[in-house]
């Protein structure tokens, strides 16, 4: 219980010191916080013109969809808000930049995916919350619901974040697999889920679990659905401990980089 | 001019080492054609029709093959101009006996030209796998041909306007972001603008977006020649007003540049 309190105080000490780096920078930290606000919002836009073109797909309709958003948004938004390095992670382990990081008298993985705070989730997070409360209307216990399970999201985007980044300790040069398979774990997870059927729906349990993002917390809002939220839950640590164990089995292979760097 | 056409030979031939790099990129490109196709079965399916927009499914799908890879083809531009303005490595370019402007141009068009041909090559591949051949005349390659460098000119000019942007702004990524994100809704890379509302569709079809994404494909396609004297006329006049535009803002933006040496 301790060592958990501990890590919490660290973590909310870093978002400070990363808040602070960032607001340092303040008109491109503005810019690119709204500029990714836009940017979701303009896919909202997107699905507001295709379902007023055809109102339901497949029993889904413009809110499914806005919730399905707000969701991912906000869920990707928050988990690299905190821990912005898992987004840089496969970067960080080619460049043999992972030595400062060694040196720490904490668990190497959370300290370093707390070491960074990225800009633009920001906005996403923001974006996600927002939409939500002002285009779905929620009533107490769906805002409450839809909370809890930005947590799972968020905890799934870091999970799989890990998961993909890490691969660079066993592949080398895995930063444009790790992109690629990051754009499409998002990009499945922002289509309704029920057009995906078969051998794919498999794949966006398992290998892209896209669905522990758009199929299972939306049923989960829909239906207020307690079997749902753990179901995302669940997915959500399965992921993230398949990434945690690959990391450190890959930080066995890792191999430094010799490269003096300082952190401020 | 030579030297220009050099230049872009030079740009395809580095890209060609990195092959592998630009080919990693059409994993994406297969995820989003799919997803695109199980979407659009869904929605023709619900509709129970057979043309959407003009459009058959195989219709619809060699479309946004073809918006894809326009899309998905765009070398860093903006960024490039953000960083030499950043880094001062303009006032190094400026020495040279070459227009900043058109080098760019030259070696960014050539990058590009290689990556819109791998990612149409796949395309159709994934295409033809999903919902197979569709009857493209030779006319509507030609016209295809003759428009899209021209569609690739235009997004330089606005990529290369947004770059200039870091002589007056801490940071660009954010106008670049917001750009092509309007390219991409607004120039009907996800449907095609007869699906807007109608009253969206009349100022849709004079914007940018439309002869850099919309038109070409449309003209794929359907080898609409009516389209095709449009999106024509509409691009060169979009080429002239920018171009005229970048050289007012380029103009004054070099009055900014300030270099010793050392």
């Amino acid at each position: 219980m301790n060592t958990l309190i501990s890590y919490l105080k660290l973590a909310v000490a870093y978002m400070q010191i990363n808040f602070k780096s960032l607001i340092a920078y303040r008109g491109a930290f503005i810019s690119q916080m709204v500029a990714m606000f836009i940017n979701d919002f303009v896919w909202i836009a997107f699905w507001s013109l295709f379902f007023t073109r055809f109102p339901v797909v497949k029993g889904w309709g413009v809110n499914d969809v806005i919730t399905l958003w707000a969701i991912a948004a906000s869920g990707f938004g928050f988990a690299h808000m905190i821990m912005g390095n898992a987004l840089a992670l496969p970067g960080i382990i080619v460049r043999g930049e992972l030595d400062t990081w060694l040196l720490y008298p904490r668990a190497v993985l959370p300290h370093l995916l707390l070491g960074k705070s990225n800009a633009t989730s920001w906005g996403d997070a923001l974006f996600g919350i927002f939409v939500y409360v002002i285009f779905v209307k929620p009533d107490l216990p769906h805002l409450l619901l839809f909370l809890t399970l930005l947590c799972s999201v968020s905890i799934l985007f870091v999970g799989f974040s890990v998961l993909t980044g890490s691969l660079a300790f066993y592949i080398g040069s895995a930063e444009s697999v790790a992109t690629q398979l990051r754009f499409a774990m998002i990009t499945f997870s922002t289509y309704p889920s029920p057009i995906f059927q078969g051998f794919v729906k498999v794949l966006l349990f398992t290998l892209v679990p896209a669905m522990f993002v758009s199929h299972l917390p939306v049923s989960a809002l829909r239906n207020m659905s307690l079997s749902d939220t753990l179901y995302s839950f669940g997915g959500a640590f399965a992921i993230l401990f398949a990434g945690v164990l690959v990391f450190y089995a890959g930080l066995k292979r890792y191999e430094s980089g010799n490269l003096i760097e300082m952190r401020g | 001019m030579d030297k220009y056409i050099f230049i872009a030979l030079t740009a395809i031939r580095s890209k060609l080492a990195y092959l592998g790099e630009v080919g990693s990129k059409t994993i994406f490109l297969f995820v989003v054609l799919y997803i695109f196709l199980s979407l659009w079965q869904v929605t023709y399916g619900e509709t129970n029709q057979t043309s959407l927009g003009g459009l058959t499914l195989p219709q619809m799908l060699w479309y946004l093959v073809v918006t894809e890879s326009i899309i998905l083809s765009l070398p860093a531009i903006a960024g490039t101009v953000d960083q030499d303005v950043r880094t001062g490595s303009l006032a190094l370019q400026l020495i040279r006996p070459i227009s900043y402007p058109l080098n760019l141009l030259a070696s960014t068009s050539g990058e590009r030209a290689l990556s819109f041909f791998i990612n149409l090559s796949v395309g159709s591949i994934i295409a033809l796998i999903f919902v197979g051949p569709i009857a493209i005349s030779l006319q509507s390659l030609m016209m295809f041909a003759l428009v899209i460098p021209l569609a690739f000119t235009i997004d330089f000019l606005i990529y290369f306007l947004i770059g200039l942007a870091a002589f007056w702004l801490e940071d660009t990524s954010g106008l670049m972001l917001i750009y092509s994100r309007m390219t991409m809704i607004l120039g009907g890379m996800l449907i095609p603008l007869e699906l807007f509302p109608d009253s969206w569709q009349q100022i849709l079809r004079i914007l940018p977006f439309s002869a850099i994404v919309y038109g070409p494909a449309r003209i794929f396609v359907t080898g609409d020649q009516t389209l095709f004297c449009s999106i024509l006329i509409q691009q060169i006049a979009a080429i002239i007003g920018f171009s005229l535009v970048i050289k007012l803002i380029y103009g004054t933006a070099l009055k900014r540049v300030f270099s010793h040496g050392g």
